[in-house]
């Protein structure tokens, strides 16, 4: 054992130190030269006409097959535009940070476009801001960041139209909006960023429009579907009035229509919420989901793409009120806004269009 | 220390037995369905035990095997990661849009993985003696990496309805999860209670140089324990993911954690040597019926935020009643 | 074969560095961009945080105990921290007060290992648990942002070469080298891991020294989470979790025995970089980060077993 002692003794500990930094910094060869850039008018680096565009796609959670119906759009656009190189990647757990990490690493690497989904928007803003300072071009879709943290924000819908798009999905489903009924929301985790943002937005469109539906819980699911059907089978048995659940996440929703029908509650009891048509087919084909709300995934990853190539090249600039996307046609731009369009509420009538 | 024959043994033995961990959760338990009983009668409802219980049975079939690592004296907290890839690997197994094999040899597959899994880790432990914690740290880590890797980006939507039955299925009314469960802990206390391997477990848990000395066979004894484990794992995988149609690829994430802290709090000791399974089968279930309590009792939206905090302090009572539950050994 | 090479090659420190070689030559022929200073400076702010925990962590695993609950001791900090500013005390007093609530979380740890001997494992499981509920009990699960920049600059300043939060790392480990070396604490703590019935009978202080470890464990906590604030500008109840998992992977990849008494800070500190140079590494060259998990395993298994194989026994 002494030898451990005396490798580590302040004399050797220094020496070792010492050579170690050394051998460190000339591995380390000089920093690559700076991206030769313009300034433009709104202080954004403009950079000229490239032949190879690199976008980095950065989704909220990797491995989330909404994530991945996004990427097979993004990875369509980069195909048909010919000059995109398109990275996908994005923290396999959903943490912020990590994608902070990520973020601060395609920064170092020198890619054209950062697009992301922030997971927390205040974690992440830091990063792109030092992105931007570099140069790059950074838009937000799917989730909005800090405004002055990206140049675009690519929407599907803004959060507002889709918190009352749920609210009015599960109205229309329990037949009215005279129907008096006791609903619940089956969240992700009590501090997800983009679900806090839809409740606030469900709660005002239930207060103003429809008073006969109260809200009477509003639970976690951290994450695992079996907590969603944990939770909304325990919220059935305790408020057995329940006529309805919002599974607000693209786990809670599958765990909380599995526990009403289980409970036998299929077509009494309404759950509706946010989630891939293909995991919910089997539930919206028996009956137990009428209405799944969405989007079209590959859409928006497409346009994502459309946008970020658009920027590199220096066709879009701030400012414009339209923007051509490729086979979408012309898209609408409200302030730094690209809109896809409306949400989907996917039915036993046109589910089986979808495939994702 | 008590002289000999100054107190009758039946009195010796109800006194161990109230300073037993056991009695304390079991009074702890009693407590608690009263209460709930008082505020809110459907609380007590067999449909609400039965959920309940299932929903505790994969925590309390891999409790089981992991109150025997405890007890040796070893750790395992990878079995959250084995859970998820264990499922992913089912799912791609049975699942029509994947390798669609037929459901049975989906099963057995499942199967003979967890115990392979745990057969490696066991390796590791017994015969490379690498401390299992890292092991299983390691694990912990490439597993999930692997379930990943496995659900490449999708979920399986699509099992076939043979496994469904299996975690949604019901025998004489009495969910097959249940009846799963019961087999395991029945098998459990005999390998405790009449088996020499239970006996080796708790020998070479409680004095590990003592045990070398005695030619007890460690290194195999290890090995077959954390095989035991990852076989309980793939049997909780399946018949617990089944009861939902989405396997998604988060399944088993922070279950090592809820294991490790029902075994504990069931009165395991994490030095090795000790352990009970009726604690630990109290223990999961009182995990598993906090968060029903919080819901049952409609304390409204601003005590959800509280939720974990309750959940906590209830984790950190049940370990601090440790040291007063403790029998006093001689030094 | 053991007989063949000599000694100083056969203890984990050196494999470690044989390891990091291994890896720099492997990751320069790979991908030579990923070595600029440039990148390296700004990778390494992912790490500090993390190395700052790890050096109570290491002192707390030679003692044969361990420390679950710091990811939460982190939230519960930054939370308080988050609050009074909020509040509209100035930020340092927040800090301050961040640090005082991670001592007392450490304290409180230490207490119930030390007065109720609750084994390490249990109390820190539970209050890993509990620490993070009050967290977010306390914030109602909001994000609290909104800085000062004189504080968010100690995040993302650099100098000389390296950011604030590596200079505070550099005088953290210089403090923890000196206890471990030339202060009488060292030697008692590696005393208490080897066998802490004799060091008790020799008459050491062991509940105060025990106690005192888990406090400072709490410290660091806390400061993990200011530099996080100020890196990130946010402070919520769901930062630090899963942070323990990798501050004990750089710690036992270290060569510190889990069992107590064996381990230097130099292995710790080459566990770090290993761990960090491989996660930023397989990120930067495949940008897959399902392999990052699974390269992180392979690596702490691979590492460990080596570790073994040559010769490093078990503490009985």
């Amino acid at each position: 054992m002494k030898h451990c002692f005396s490798l580590l003794s302040p004399p050797h500990l220094l020496r070792g130190c010492l050579i170690a930094w050394i051998l460190f910094l000339s591995a380390c060869g000089p920093s690559a030269p700076s991206k030769s850039t313009e300034t433009g008018a709104d202080n954004q680096a403009v950079v000229a006409p490239k032949d190879t565009i690199t976008i980095a796609l950065i989704p909220k959670k990797k491995g989330l097959p909404y994530f991945t119906s996004c990427a097979s759009g993004a990875e369509a656009a980069a195909q048909e535009l010919g000059n995109v190189t398109l990275i996908y990647d994005g923290p396999t757990d959903g943490s912020p940070e990590k994608q902070a990490s990520m973020i601060e690493q395609y920064a170092l690497k020198g890619v054209d476009v950062i697009a992301v989904s922030p997971n927390d928007p205040d974690v992440v803003a830091p990063a792109m801001r030092k992105a931007r300072e570099k140069g790059i071009h950074v838009i937000a879709w799917d989730a909005d960041a800090v405004t002055d943290a990206r140049s675009f924000f690519v929407n599907q819908s803004t959060a507002q139209a889709i918190a009352y798009g749920m609210v009015d999905t599960m109205v229309r489903d329990l037949g009215g909006p005279e129907i008096r009924a006791q609903v619940a929301i089956v969240t992700a985790y009590l501090t997800a960023a983009n679900q806090n943002i839809w409740i606030e937005h469900m709660k005002t469109r239930m207060a103003d429009t429809y008073p006969n539906l109260e809200l009477v819980a509003i639970k976690p699911s951290d994450e695992d579907q079996k907590l969603a059907f944990k939770v909304t089978q325990d919220l059935m048995k305790a408020y057995p009035d329940i006529k309805g659940f919002f599974g607000i996440s693209s786990v809670s929703f599958p765990g909380a229509a599995e526990a009403v029908k289980q409970a036998g509650e299929s077509g009494k009891v309404m759950v509706t919420g946010l989630a891939t048509p293909n995991s919910m087919k089997a539930y919206v084909k028996d009956g137990t989901v009428k209405s799944v709300v969405l989007w079209n995934t590959a859409e928006l990853g497409y346009l994502t793409v459309q946008v970020g190539a658009a920027l590199a090249q220096g066709a879009l600039k701030a400012g414009e009120t339209t923007f051509e996307a490729g086979k979408l046609g012309t898209k609408q731009i409200e302030g730094d806004h690209v809109l896809l369009g409306d949400i989907l509420v996917f039915t036993k009538d046109n589910i089986d269009q979808y495939d994702f | 220390m008590n002289p000999s024959g100054s107190k009758p043994n039946v009195q010796q033995a109800w006194l161990s037995l109230l300073r037993s961990r056991t009695a304390g959760l079991a009074c702890f338990t009693t407590l608690i369905l009263v209460w709930m009983s008082l505020w809110n009668p459907t609380f007590l409802a067999w449909s609400n035990m039965r959920d309940i219980a299932v929903a505790a049975a994969p925590v309390c079939i891999i409790s089981c095997g992991l109150m025997l690592v405890l007890v040796l004296g070893e750790i395992d907290i990878s079995v959250g990661s084995m859970m998820g890839v264990l499922a992913a690997a089912m799912g791609a197994m049975a699942s029509a849009s994947r390798w669609h094999l037929p459901p049975g040899v989906a099963m057995v597959g499942t199967l003979i993985l967890g115990v392979c899994i745990g057969a490696i880790n066991g390796w590791l432990v017994a015969y490379l003696k690498v401390p299992s914690i890292m092991v299983t740290l390691g694990m912990l880590t490439a597993l999930r990496g692997v379930t990943e890797v496995i659900m490449g980006g999708q979920w399986i939507t699509d099992l076939p309805p043979e496994l469904r039955y299996l975690g949604t299925g019901s025998w004489l009314e009495i969910p097959i999860c249940l009846w799963v469960t019961a087999t395991v802990v029945l098998i459990s206390l005999w390998l405790i209670h009449r088996s020499t391997l239970g006996r080796r477990i708790y020998a070479i848990g409680s004095h590990p140089k003592a045990a070398r000395l005695a030619g007890l066979p460690i290194a195999r004894t290890q090995c077959l324990v954390f095989a035991w484990t990852g076989f309980l794992t793939a049997v909780a995988t399946l018949v617990s993911v089944p009861q939902l149609s989405v396997v998604d690829s988060g399944i088993g994430v922070g279950m090592e954690l809820l294991v490790v802290t029902c075994v504990v709090v069931g009165g395991t000791a994490v030095s090795g040597g000790i352990g009970n399974l009726t604690g630990v089968l109290l223990g999961a279930l009182l995990m598993t019926m906090i968060s029903t309590v919080l819901i049952f009792m409609k304390l409204g939206e601003n005590a959800t935020y509280w939720s974990k905090a309750i959940q906590g302090l209830f984790i950190l009572g049940a370990i601090l009643l440790e040291p007063w539950t403790r029998s006093r050994k001689k030094p | 074969m053991k007989a063949r090479l000599p000694s100083w090659l056969m203890n984990p420190e050196s494999l470690l560095i044989g390891l990091g070689m291994a890896f720099w030559l492997i990751m320069g022929k790979l991908d030579h961009s990923f070595l600029q200073w440039e990148v390296q400076q700004e990778l390494s702010t992912h790490i500090w945080e993390t190395a700052l925990m790890a050096l109570p962590m290491t002192l707390i695993i030679l003692t044969g105990g361990i420390d679950l609950s710091i990811g939460s001791i982190m939230s519960l900090s930054a939370v308080t921290a988050g609050l009074l500013h909020q509040a509209g005390w100035p930020m340092p007093m927040g800090c301050l007060a961040a640090m005082v609530v991670g001592m007392a979380c450490g304290w409180f740890n230490g207490w119930f290992i030390t007065r109720f001997k609750v084994h390490p494992l249990m109390i820190t499981l539970a209050s890993m648990a509990a620490f993070r509920g009050i967290a977010e009990g306390v914030s109602q699960a909001r994000p609290l942002s909104g800085f000062p920049e004189s504080f968010t600059r100690m995040g993302n300043d650099v100098w000389l070469g390296l950011p604030i939060a590596g200079w505070i790392f550099a005088g953290s480990l210089a403090m923890a080298a000196w206890i471990m070396h030339a202060h009488r604490l060292g030697r008692c703590i590696h005393a208490i891991g080897y066998n802490e019935q004799a060091a008790r009978f020799s008459g050491l202080r062991v509940d105060r020294m025990l106690l005192g470890l888990y406090t400072l464990s709490g410290l660091s906590a806390a400061m993990a989470a200011i530099l996080f604030m100020a890196r990130r500008n946010t402070a919520k109840a769901d930062i630090g979790a899963g942070v323990e998992l990798g501050v004990i992977t750089a710690v036992v990849m270290g060569g510190v025995s889990i069992f107590g008494g064996r381990g230097t800070l130099a292995g710790v500190c080459l566990g770090l970089f290993l761990i960090h140079e491989t996660r930023e590494f397989v990120s930067w060259h495949w940008s897959r980060d399902e392999l990052n998990l699974l390269a992180l395993g392979v690596l702490l298994i691979l590492s460990v077993v080596f570790q073994q194989l040559l010769g490093h026994k078990r503490a009985s």
